[in-house]
């Protein structure tokens, strides 16, 4: 186990080293969540568009997709190596730390056309049938509200081409009705969206 | 009900690398609904119920509320062993190794007791939808998706299990999106029973689909044996009338309180039990129930609640518990979720008056924390297994954790 921390941890900074990542080891993070916060964020809060947030993301939904990255279903160049060394436990740990974190404000900033459109696709599409009223996610489905744009893009063309892994085929079966120019909007309004339950 | 909810990651995989294979020369197929959602009205598609989604990491008992669980005065219920993700169907070696199915990963499991110590081995990987599993003569017997399949003198090879022998395959030729998963059972004639359920929710199966069927290991023959049965996982022959007992999964959107789940009773080959025309005996589908009566059909032996998706089901012929327990039967309730208030997610015992009427109670509860949330629950029990000291297995696949209830005399 602790040979499988080290190679993570050497993988983390070659991460820095060749990705966008920038973010140092920091402090009260535990060890296991050292590689992880490289990409997305000390407190989960990632600040490249490209990652994802996982600050306060449901804790299954991030124990499930670190599973569904091992198992090879799905795959990222920079995720599937880091998932391949984690054990169940691991996962369940990680899960526990990310989703008490706090979600930030966020940074992203929609377009005022799709501010007024984006709610009404996400009604028409069922977006919030599953990810809740506010998109803050539940169970094993992901907080959207507040997630990076790029992010946001790239997983609905991949649910939309059949390229991006879903445990239960509901969202590959969404996506299938969404436009290129509906994805855009949708995205644009879901990352302006501030994670709140207020 | 538990109905169809998830398709395993292989049907996604190999969809994509049909995608990748065709993409140059036509668009990619559209992905269908997934199946759960099937036969919902215009106006239930706007509905917020859905099915529940396993742990797949699996969870420890330390973090769920164990001591919740209750059972009758005089018995107790404990973990028996954690570390078991998607855990469902269960069957027991002579050596007493408890050999595990899973539904939505590809592992079955073997749990060796080592004097009140117990290992978790991931015993077979890579498989389609392993739900079934049956132990019969030294050899474990293996349903897939699409195939039963033999390993023999399993059991002193743990470490190193033997290649997979097929008994039967095309078990599942149009790949089909719901009830594809198949429980597994030896029956008294020494033919495998397994169910093929309904392709979707409430649609027009094929021949060889809603029904229960069997194979003999020896041919490899198959034949149906019961039709009009939309899914059954879980079945169990009687101790003395032989006769095969099995839960079936009603259908869904047909509102909170219709049709219900129900357990039924096979007196001989070729009955037809109803689906899709007919649901808990006395309810015509509104749209294939058209010109027909519920009189064509058998009717059930017991009513079980709505969408309360009866899994594993077995009678009692330990020697543990009280004498009126003997010949029971213990049934898993892993649902409901097709409903706006939820019930189930418990044990249930069926018991017989004098005239052979079923009844039943709740046997083993406290999985069901409130009924109006999302998610109800904090465990959902799978499948029951009596072990050869009497106690009863109870498997959760929510959390990957094997129950025992045992009862002490005072």
């Amino acid at each position: 186990m602790n040979g499988n921390r080290s190679a993570v941890a050497m993988f983390a900074a070659a991460l820095s080293f060749f990705s966008p990542c920038t973010a140092p080891a920091a402090e009260g993070v535990p060890p296991k969540a050292q590689a992880c916060i490289v990409c997305h964020g000390p407190d989960g809060n990632s600040a490249a568009p490209a990652m994802p947030s996982l600050a306060g993301q449901p804790a299954q939904f991030i124990s499930m997709e670190l599973f569904l990255f091992r198992q090879g279903d799905r795959k990222d160049p920079q995720m599937s190596p880091i998932a391949a060394n984690l054990s169940n436990a691991d996962m369940n740990e990680l899960a526990a730390y990310f989703t008490k974190q706090r979600p930030a404000a966020p940074s992203h900033k929609t377009a005022p056309e799709n501010a007024a459109a984006g709610p009404k696709l996400a009604q028409q599409f069922n977006c919030v049938q599953c990810h809740g009223p506010a998109l803050l996610g539940q169970q094993h489905i992901p907080r959207l509200a507040g997630q990076q744009h790029q992010y946001l893009l790239t997983q609905l063309r991949g649910f939309k081409t059949h390229t991006r892994a879903d445990f239960d085929g509901n969202m590959t079966s969404a996506a299938e009705l969404l436009s290129e120019k509906d994805i855009e909007i949708l995205a644009d309004y879901l990352s302006g969206l501030t994670p709140s339950r207020d | 009900m538990i109905a169809a909810p998830f398709r395993p990651f292989i049907s996604l995989a190999s969809a994509l690398v049909c995608v990748l294979i065709t993409n140059a020369a036509q668009a990619q197929a559209p992905a269908a609904p997934p199946s759960w959602q099937q036969g919902r009205s215009t106006e239930q598609e706007k509905s917020t119920l859905h099915p529940f989604a396993i742990e797949v990491t699996g969870k420890s008992a330390k973090q769920l509320p164990v001591d919740k669980l209750k059972v009758p005065d005089g018995f107790k219920v404990e973990v028996w062993v954690e570390g078991l993700p998607g855990a469902r169907s269960m069957a027991l070696g002579s050596k007493g190794t408890v050999f595990v199915g899973t539904r939505q990963l590809k592992d079955v499991y073997a749990v060796v007791d080592r004097g009140g110590k117990r290992e978790v081995k991931t015993l077979l990987k890579g498989l389609d939808s392993p739900n079934g599993v049956v132990f019969s003569r030294g050899t474990l017997y293996v349903a897939e998706r699409h195939r039963i399949t033999r390993y023999d003198g399993i059991e002193s090879r743990l470490d190193n299990p033997p290649e997979a022998k097929v008994v039967v395959d095309g078990l599942d030729p149009q790949q089909q999106p719901g009830h594809f998963w198949k429980f597994l059972a030896l029956g008294p004639d020494g033919k495998l029973y397994y169910n093929v359920g309904a392709p979707g929710n409430i649609v027009m199966p094929a021949y060889f689909q809603a029904g229960i069927s069997r194979v003999d290991p020896k041919t490899g023959i198959i034949e149906n044996y019961a039709q009009g049965v939309r899914n059954s996982v879980g079945f169990d022959w009687h101790p003395q009338t032989k006769q095969l007992w099995f839960g079936n999964h009603g259908r869904d959107w047909l509102g909170d309180e219709s049709p219900n789940d129900t357990l039924h009773v096979a007196t001989r080959k070729g009955q037809h039990f109803g689906y899709p025309y007919c649901h808990q005996g006395d309810t015509l589908d509104p749209e294939f129930g058209k010109n027909r009566s519920c009189s064509e059909f058998a009717p059930p032996a017991l009513k079980l609640g709505a969408h309360i998706a009866p899994i594993g089901m077995r009678f009692y012929t330990g020697k543990m518990f009280p004498a009126e327990y003997q010949n029971n039967i213990f049934i898993a309730f892993r649902g409901s979720w097709n409903r706006t208030i939820k019930q189930g997610y418990n044990v249930t015992r069926v018991s017989f008056d004098a005239d052979g009427k079923p009844k039943m109670e709740p046997f083993l509860t406290g999985f069901l924390t409130d009924d109006k949330a999302d998610p109800p629950m904090w465990g959902r029990p799978n499948d029951v297994m009596v072990m050869r000291d009497g106690s009863l297995l109870v498997s959760d696949d929510q959390n990957g954790i094997i129950y025992r209830v045992s009862y002490a005399t005072k």
